[in-house]
């Protein structure tokens, strides 16, 4: 049956030099990546670490992960979750970054202030205008 | 009781097998990305409000250990692949020892890290309200260590579940030929090392060298 016929053998990926020889690599980044840091390069100390970290990471899964060699639908799935990561962070970042005081003109409390009294509390809530005293 | 065939009812052949498991463990392997994904965002908003804090605080840890964790985490990468590689050739015993090598590694990368936790443990380096590190008394030097705590404490727990899941596959390993499941389960072991890994390349700059 050929169905049930399995190789023996099956030679996936690169030969143990491959590996060694990237292995070694990923050694050398991160020695590289640390020694750089002890160095102030200004807004350009965190483009350097996090370059040296995706330089790694691709290395990791291209060759340890072997996407270079599968490729296809793997790809599809990571570019994915990366898409989504980047995302979030860039969508949070947007909104932290571009927050501003609310204005508050003169002692009128305005509607959309935070919450801080209102019903239960004991407290005036947000509908309620305090005439100034 | 018959053995388990070599390839299931539903698939063609052993590479339509290969492929789907491991379509499977990227899918598997993009929720975990993005499991992790919540807590790099986190570190991104809390890093752009407390610049001042997250920079001194970085400087405190310990980078050189950090540095040397990350050797250890790759060279557990390594030790996987080679057990990749000679499972591919069906030598149980090499396979056996790389997956224990991949273990051992993992062993000594919780150990080193539990000397950083025990060193911030007594200095008060701790989240939230426990922060009790006088050195550096800047606003947001506490939510610098919540995010080193939960972003280093839920790696360490992959590196745990990993090690667990390499030592059983060394077990497998060991008895018996390497069959068609036993390889893609070192393959599906592997990859999910390997992840473990690539979060820690991100979290050591991130958290060490800023």
């Amino acid at each position: 049956m050929v169905r049930s016929q399995v190789e023996t053998s099956s030679h996936e990926g690169l030969s143990i030099g491959g590996y060694a020889l990237i292995y070694v690599v990923l050694l050398v980044l991160t020695v590289a990546t640390f020694l750089l840091s002890r160095h102030d390069f200004g807004i350009w100390s965190t483009v350097i670490a996090l370059a040296i970290a995706v330089a790694k990471a691709s290395l990791v899964a291209l060759f340890f992960m072997q996407l270079w060699e599968h490729g296809g639908t793997y790809r599809l799935a990571v570019a994915t979750a990366l898409l989504w990561l980047a995302l979030m962070i860039v969508f949070i970042l947007a909104d932290v970054k571009t927050r501003f005081p609310l204005a508050v003109p003169s002692n009128a409390p305005m509607a959309d202030q935070p919450v801080h009294g209102g019903p239960g509390t004991g407290k005036p809530g947000p509908t309620q205008r305090q005439t100034p005293p | 009781m018959s053995p388990e065939p070599e390839v299931a009812e539903h698939f063609a052949n052993a590479q339509v097998q290969r492929n789907a498991v491991r379509l499977g463990m990227w899918a598997f392997l993009g929720t975990e990305i993005l499991l992790f994904a919540g807590l790099f965002a986190g570190y991104a908003e809390y890093r752009s409000l407390y610049p001042e804090a997250f920079f001194y605080c970085s400087r405190h840890l310990d980078a050189t250990l950090a540095m040397i964790e990350t050797a250890v985490l790759i060279t557990g990468s390594f030790a996987v692949v080679l057990a990749h590689h000679y499972a591919g050739e069906r030598r149980g015993g090499l396979t056996s020892l790389s997956l224990l090598a991949a273990v051992a590694t993992g062993g000594a990368f919780l150990a080193l890290h539990g000397v950083e936790y025990v060193t911030h443990f007594h200095e008060g380096a701790l989240p939230g309200r426990y922060y009790t590190l006088a050195e550096i008394p800047i606003a947001g030097s506490s939510m610098f260590f919540t995010l080193y705590f939960l972003m280093t404490g839920l790696h360490s727990l992959h590196v745990i579940a990993g090690a667990g899941v390499l030592a059983w596959l060394a077990l497998r390993a060991a008895r018996g030929p390497i069959t068609e499941h036993k390889y893609n389960a070192v393959e599906l072991g592997g990859l999910y090392w390997h992840l473990v890994d690539l979060i820690w390349i991100f979290l050591f700059p991130l958290l060490y060298l800023i």
